[in-house]
């Protein structure tokens, strides 16, 4: 074993100035804002929106909120997210918050089975909504994971298990206005693929994790 | 905490804080500075709260390494202690986890000092530590007996008469509870 002494040396000789990581709420903010211009975007250029969308948010207060929902709690949930890449910023209670909102809003389309929101309809169905949910979801997913990389998640596989979240909730979340209203089709069409997406994130990071190594 | 432990508090956090940025500049002696600082700091935490084992200076050593690769998401608006004791908590608990402690103390202690001798030894100096003393008995004795003295689990189940999976999930709850322990800590 070294002594503390040669490792002191061996950590300070030659050191090179370190660029500070960027501003968390920059990062969480450009993230957030380019992962949803990129679905929504994705999204329309594949096919159109479900046929009066706008108006059923407008009547129906439930659905609205449904979807406000589902948007505050992706965004805390990249929150906790970035903040666990940097050492001391993710409180217990932050993560415990992100957790609960999502798993209160996917409990809602369980919920759903029994009194949807919107009375269920084909119209507007996406013959691909399920592969579209997977595919979108993949470069937010690496996005985040990049920045986890660069930053310094102490627990790198519960992090990327959270970016794998956020960027696959985030589709499936977007799908509700894209796609066919039907709970049924949305917990098997397109949260479904977004939890798959989750999955996936860890195995990547360990790989990224093994290989440094 | 009396005002002077007060004073001395906030003069090392700032110091610290101050060393950091010129490190994240460059500056070769700042740095050194505060890894011997921190360092030391580390040491005396990890010594009051897990005990004064051989390992303890490994873990020194980690947590050392772990802020130097992590030095860039220091921000300067922030306290440094919050940054720096998050890195050394998960650092000892996970020096508590890995396995191959055993290994590091054979090469300490003579092979020829009988296995219960060393582990008596150790489970001395450990039962010092306060957030082990924190821990249930059984939790207690599983984690010295395992993790600090090194036995392997069938050793230590034999010494402790219980089966290797019940002396298993003691080690696994022990390692939970010292985690809270230490996140519960503001250091």
């Amino acid at each position: 074993m070294r002594t503390r002494d040669q490792l002191l040396d061996s950590l300070a000789s030659d050191l090179a100035p370190v660029r500070p990581a960027p501003n968390l709420v920059l990062l969480i903010g450009s993230w957030l804002l380019g992962s949803l211009a990129y679905v929504v975007l994705s999204t329309w250029i594949l096919g159109p929106l479900r046929p009066g969308v706008a108006a059923q948010l407008l009547d129906h207060p439930r659905f609205l909120f449904e979807m406000s929902f589902g948007l505050v709690a992706i965004s805390v949930l990249a929150i906790a997210l970035f903040r666990s890449a940097i050492p001391g910023r993710l409180t217990r209670r932050m993560a415990i918050l992100a957790i609960g909102l999502v798993s209160l809003w996917l409990f809602n389309y369980v919920a759903g089975l029994l009194s949807p929101a919107l009375a269920p309809s084909m119209l507007g169905k996406r013959p691909h909504c399920l592969v579209e949910t997977l595919i979108y979801a993949v470069p937010p997913m690496l996005a985040a994971i990049y920045w986890l990389h660069r930053l310094y998640p102490l627990r790198p596989l519960r992090s990327a298990l959270l970016a794998g979240l956020a960027a696959g909730l985030l589709p499936a979340w977007y799908m509700q206005l894209a796609c066919m209203y039907e709970p049924v089709h949305i917990l098997s069409r397109h949260i479904l693929p977004g939890l798959l997406v989750a999955t996936l994130a860890p195995v990547l990071m360990w790989l990224i994790v093994r290989l440094r190594r | 905490m009396t005002q002077v432990e007060q004073a001395r508090y906030a003069e090392d956090e700032a110091r610290w804080s101050a060393l950091m940025v010129s490190a994240q500049q460059g500056n070769e002696a700042d740095y050194r500075q505060l890894l011997r600082e921190i360092g030391d700091a580390v040491k005396g935490y990890i010594t009051l709260r897990i005990g004064a084992h051989e390992t303890a200076e490994d873990c020194v050593q980690e947590v050392l390494i772990a802020v130097h690769q992590a030095r860039h998401t220091y921000d300067a608006q922030r306290p440094f202690r919050p940054w720096l004791f998050a890195i050394v908590r998960h650092k000892v608990i996970d020096s508590l986890r890995r396995e191959g402690s055993r290994n590091k103390l054979e090469a300490l202690h003579s092979r020829t000092q009988a296995t219960h001798t060393t582990s008596d030894a150790m489970e001395d100096s450990v039962s010092s530590g306060l957030l082990i003393q924190a821990l249930s008995a059984p939790h207690r004795e599983a984690i010295t007996q395992t993790k600090i003295a090194g036995l392997s689990t069938a050793e230590a189940a034999s010494r402790l008469q219980i089966s290797e999976s019940a002396l298993k999930l003691r080690v696994h709850r022990g390692i939970n509870r010292l985690r809270k322990l230490l996140a519960a800590e503001s250091p």
